[in-house]
């Protein structure tokens, strides 16, 4: 009877750890077949930003030897709050909304440079900075139309551009 | 016109005179003129333009010119303040130096945005109701 009893208890704990052993081989099984699904998601995902990309650029206007590319923007500006009369509130937002049109023509041929920081402390965003510049010499731009409502000015401003300013 | 005794020199010396009053009456001056405004926030917040008489003479070819109303004044600073919105909306055909600084800290954005026209070189020309204004190239 004593030994039947150590003999089932001997049975009981084998089976129990061949369980636990046969959990953790499925475990080590399943990681390399996780390990190759990764590659595969990450080409598809290039695949996939490769071809937005070129959707992107194919919507893009591309200045051409031939042809000339005419830039559109639209400059904002506001009127100060101490101004004497509508007069002048109206040049002064004008001569805001002529600047912030120049800055965009200037971001769409030259670009922007942009530095960014963010401070995290104990998984918490302390501090975050975005710092962008943008540094050109504006020739030859010209103002369509001029709406100022509301303090509001907007400037409608169009550059032509021609290949052979900027071939070398 | 002859004197007395039958020589023309004086008359002569007179014309060259009367000439060269002319001529220096006429003379066209040079100035320097820079224009910068700074905006801030979408707000204008300071606007220059400097103007000052050339020391030296400036070299080169007069090219697209401004006629502004003068009023007999021979001043270029009190022109260009009476047409002072013809005369900044002609320098910005020269093209303007654009320098654009955005910041963004804890989402609140403030930008400066600098519009300078270098110092160039006009050559201006009074005259009795007008004055001829042209950059140097």
């Amino acid at each position: 009877m004593k030994y039947s009893l150590i003999f089932v208890a001997l049975l009981s704990i084998t089976t129990l750890y061949g369980v636990e052993t046969a959990q953790e081989t499925q475990i080590q099984n399943y990681e390399p077949a996780s390990n190759v699904a990764e590659p595969q998601d990450q080409t598809i995902g290039a695949l996939l930003a490769m071809q937005e990309e070129m959707e992107a650029n194919a919507n893009e206007p591309v200045l051409e030897e031939a042809k000339p590319l005419i830039i559109s923007v639209l400059g904002q500006g506001v009127a100060p709050m101490n101004t004497q009369s509508p007069a002048q509130a109206y040049a002064l937002a004008k001569r805001a909304a002529i600047a912030d049109a120049y800055r965009l023509i200037a971001e769409k041929v030259k670009g922007v440079r942009v530095d960014g920081q963010d401070v995290i402390k104990n998984m918490m965003v302390k501090r975050s900075m975005v710092r962008t510049a943008v540094h050109a010499m504006v020739k030859n731009a010209n103002v369509v139309e001029t709406v100022f409502k509301e303090g509001l000015c907007e400037v409608e401003m169009e550059i032509t551009l021609f290949h052979s300013d900027f071939a070398q | 016109m002859r004197s007395r005794d039958g020589d023309n020199s004086f008359s002569l010396r007179l014309c060259t005179i009367i000439f060269l009053f002319i001529i220096s009456s006429l003379k066209a001056e040079e100035y320097y003129i820079s224009y910068r405004y700074v905006v801030k926030d979408a707000i204008i917040y300071n606007e220059s333009l400097q103007v000052s008489p050339a020391m030296q003479k400036c070299n080169g070819d007069t090219y697209l010119p401004l006629i502004l109303e003068n009023n007999k004044s021979k001043n270029l600073k009190e022109i260009l303040s009476n047409n002072s919105l013809v005369f900044i909306d002609y320098l910005h055909k020269f093209g303007l130096n654009v320098e654009h600084e955005e910041k963004t800290s804890n989402y609140k954005n403030t930008s400066t945005t600098v519009l300078t026209l270098k110092t160039k070189c006009f050559k201006v020309d009074f005259n009795d109701n007008f004055a001829r204004i042209a950059p140097l190239k």
